[in-house]
């Protein structure tokens, strides 16, 4: 723009007079001032007209993804049912999304509404970023909807409404088990059970000590589908008083690592780190049909769909102690802090609207999310809908006996350590008593950073 | 185009006739009006997008901000919890050896394969471009490439190890093995540059120089030792600062290719402060580690330029 405002009457060439150059100083201001202009043209466009509210609403998802096409076809009905409010979209991948939203909170420019992982809503809550949103909830029937008490602060405020609800249940490829002969898993399995299957399961066609198929996948990165329940379901903890006090370090724990252990390496019933990696991760051995049983969340369903597993879910299987480790995550929208009282309210009205039963039956049929609205979860469409699974139930019931995912103001940085350490002792490289002591120290310290500094 | 527009305006200058004093002090006034005003784009983004983050980072090195609340005052608080911090250290372990593998293996390729393409043959440009091919992809893309190529199962690495009898390797799944597989595909992608940094350098090296020595009877090596290594060890000079400075700031390509997996065994120091600021709200912390990482790479880097004395020659 301003090279080529520069670019008539180049000094030098015949014909240049003092008027030209007068010119050429105003139009190189004029390219310079619209330049400057552009730049700071994004914060400046808020007083559109004043009886429309414009309500910056963000959410995670890969563009073109088919959450993406929904969520906007969503915010085209609100805004429809709701013509004094104008929707900005701000939505980028679950990673891009996370870092960027922590730079705009910084620079105060997050937007009114977003979609957070469940897991995150206490980070920016413990912080400051968020609005509380007890006030509003009360006026709500708060049985009318699952998920809420999760999001329950130990002080008793709530920060963040349910979108969408996940649970890990075990995943089951229904043809792997006729053809194996095996009946399907039920609500007695144990984890004896699940082993003693998942050992006929696993096929190794040519004999070359590689199994082409394996029964279960117990190695993954993901661990609210791996060694989070499995601990719990061997009567372990890893969080307790109100998620302040790492309690991973624990015989219980010893004895769930050393099932997985045994899973992976003796019985060999599950592929390790390196296969799971070279066969396209942990998310995708189940939808290939690598593995015929994962511990798997409502959202898993959606590529096994699309790859045309037949499979259904069962409950998780009870460990020693009888438990199984339910834990649910609940995605929530939460609202700006810095948002201004019309924004707010206008954010409260999407997530009341999302909260709905059209929103929400679409956005289960979608495969991603099991509704928070429990007169859809419960209802026909959702139960005996034509997408599998089936046994949408078994969502449901883990979803009432389920624990928190160990959220606090500090989750992302203390489970990363959690995580690194126990995945060390699975591929094989750490003992396993000296990776869970380190775990638990580590990520003590981690907890105690926070909560003395905010103390 | 600015550049033009300026010796233009230079000559049109010359040529006019001489003025009077006052006239000439007014037009060296405006003349400096005009250098500012050209200058400013570049002054807005030094002033703006360079210095004053720069000045803040150094203020945040010695506060906790936590991106939502205004920053604290904690003095060298966070300098001390990076002494004691293993993790910090472990990174930086990670990244010295990534370092160590990939400086020399990539300097050293780099010239080998500009002296074998400094020749005058059909094609030549052909090799060059394949090359530089790596050097113009983005990360991400190389990443696809290179994991497909490595993977254990199914990459073409281990089907060419097998074809030839050699065991399989887990290229980046092993903890022992991560970080020299991420030197080669570092190597990989950023040979052509310093290759063609060198190319340069080498045509700079008088063609009489080869004759005489051939003449004098001495061999290819003898002549790559004695005449094109010292001819240039400026250019050698300048590949080996600029590659120990990426590699120490070494970031898309981890956090693309293995998000410092297997279990932290390539997170490089980077990546581990891009995960405190951006991740942990520990903007502060992660100002210190960048301070310290600048101050590494400024001993490093003075210690470069010390020893040069030694070994380059400017011809």
């Amino acid at each position: 723009m301003a090279l080529s405002a520069i670019r008539p009457g180049c000094p030098g060439r015949p014909g240049y007079t003092r008027r030209h150059r007068t010119m050429r100083v105003w139009s190189v201001a004029a390219g310079v001032t619209l330049l400057a202009a552009t730049a700071c043209s994004s914060s400046g466009d808020e007083s559109a007209s004043s009886d429309t509210t414009t309500l910056t609403l963000g959410y995670y998802a890969a563009a073109g993804d088919p959450a993406d096409t929904t969520m906007r076809e969503l915010v085209d009905e609100f805004t429809a049912g709701n013509p004094d409010i104008d929707v900005e979209i701000q939505a980028a991948p679950y990673g891009d999304f996370f870092s960027r939203l922590r730079t705009q909170i910084a620079g105060g420019d997050a937007p009114d509404v977003w979609l957070s992982d469940g897991v995150l809503v206490d980070e920016f809550a413990a912080r400051g970023s968020l609005l509380d949103l007890s006030d509003r909830v009360a006026g709500l029937n708060e049985d009318d909807f699952h998920g809420i008490d999760l999001n329950r602060t130990p002080d008793g405020e709530i920060y963040g409404f349910p979108q969408g609800a996940q649970t890990p249940v075990l995943f089951y490829n229904t043809a792997m088990f006729e053809q194996a002969g095996i009946d399907p898993p039920d609500e007695n399995w144990t984890y004896d059970d699940l082993a003693a299957a998942a050992e006929q399961l696993t096929v190794d066609e040519n004999g070359d000590g590689t199994p082409e198929v394996y029964g279960m996948r117990v190695h993954s990165s993901g661990f609210t589908e791996s060694w989070w329940p499995m601990i719990k379901a061997f009567g372990g903890d890893i969080v307790t008083d109100d998620n302040t006090t790492v309690a991973v370090d624990s015989r219980e724990s010893r004895q769930a690592l050393q099932w997985m252990l045994d899973a992976i390496g003796d019985d060999g019933f599950a592929p390790d780190g390196v296969t799971t990696e070279s066969l396209g991760g942990p998310h995708q051995l189940f939808a290939n049909q690598m593995v015929a049983m994962i511990f798997g969340i409502y959202a898993r369903s959606l590529p096994a769909i699309s790859a045309d597993v037949e499979f259904d879910v069962a409950p998780l299987p009870t460990g020693p102690g009888g438990e199984r480790g339910n834990v649910a995550i609940v995605n929530s929208w939460v609202i700006n802090n810095e948002a201004g009282d019309e924004a707010a309210d206008a954010a409260w009205r999407w997530i009341e609207y999302f909260a709905g039963e059209e929103p929400q039956t679409r956005w289960a049929e979608l495969g991603e999310a099991i509704p928070i609205n429990r007169a859809v979860a419960e209802s026909d469409a959702f139960l005996n809908s034509d997408t599998a699974p089936a046994g949408k139930q078994v969502f449901l019931d883990a979803l009432e006996s389920s624990e928190d995912l160990g959220v606090n103001a500090v989750w992302a940085e203390y489970t990363g350590v959690l995580n690194e350490n126990i995945m060390a002792t699975l591929d094989g490289g750490a003992d396993v008593d000296t990776a869970l002591a380190e775990a638990q120290s580590k990520a003590q310290e981690a907890i105690d950073r926070f909560y003395a500094e905010s103390s | 185009m600015a550049q033009s527009v300026v010796t233009g305006r230079a000559s049109q200058s010359a040529a006019r006739p001489p003025a009077g004093v006052d006239n000439r002090r007014s037009r060296r006034r405006k003349d400096r009006a005009w250098g500012v005003l050209f200058a400013s784009p570049y002054l807005a983004h030094l002033l703006l997008l360079m210095l004053w983050p720069l000045g803040a980072s150094l203020y945040f090195a010695f506060t906790t901000y936590d991106l939502v609340n205004p920053p604290e005052w904690t003095g060298f608080e966070n300098f001390t919890r990076l002494l004691s911090d293993n993790n910090f250290w472990r990174t930086l372990g990670n990244t010295a050896y990534f370092a160590v593998l990939f400086v020399p293996a990539q300097t050293i390729l780099a010239l080998l394969l500009a002296v074998a393409l400094n020749q005058k043959i059909k094609g030549i440009a052909l090799f060059r471009t394949a090359f530089f091919v790596p050097v113009v992809s983005s990360w991400v893309v190389v990443a696809y490439v290179a994991d497909s190529m490595l993977n254990p199962r199914s990459g073409i690495a281990n089907t060419l190890l097998d074809w030839v009898g050699l065991p399989t390797q887990d290229w980046l799944q092993s903890p022992a093995l991560v970080i020299p597989t991420l030197a080669g595909v570092a190597v990989w992608k950023g040979v052509g540059y310093m290759m063609l940094l060198f190319l340069a350098g080498l045509q700079a090296i008088p063609e009489e120089r080869y004759e005489a020595a051939k003449v004098d009877g001495a061999s290819a090596l003898q002549r790559l030792r004695h005449i094109t290594m010292p001819g240039v060890s400026g250019t050698t000079f300048l590949v080996l600062v600029l590659t120990l400075i990426t590699t120490l700031q070494a970031f898309e390509q981890v956090f693309v290719m293995t998000d410092g997996g297997p279990n932290g065994a390539s997170e490089l120091t980077v990546l581990y402060m891009y995960r405190q600021g951006f991740e942990y709200f520990q903007m502060g912390y992660a100002s210190a580690i960048a301070w310290v990482l600048f101050l590494l790479i400024l001993v490093l880097t003075i210690v470069q330029l010390r020893l040069q004395r030694k070994w380059v020659h400017y011809a």
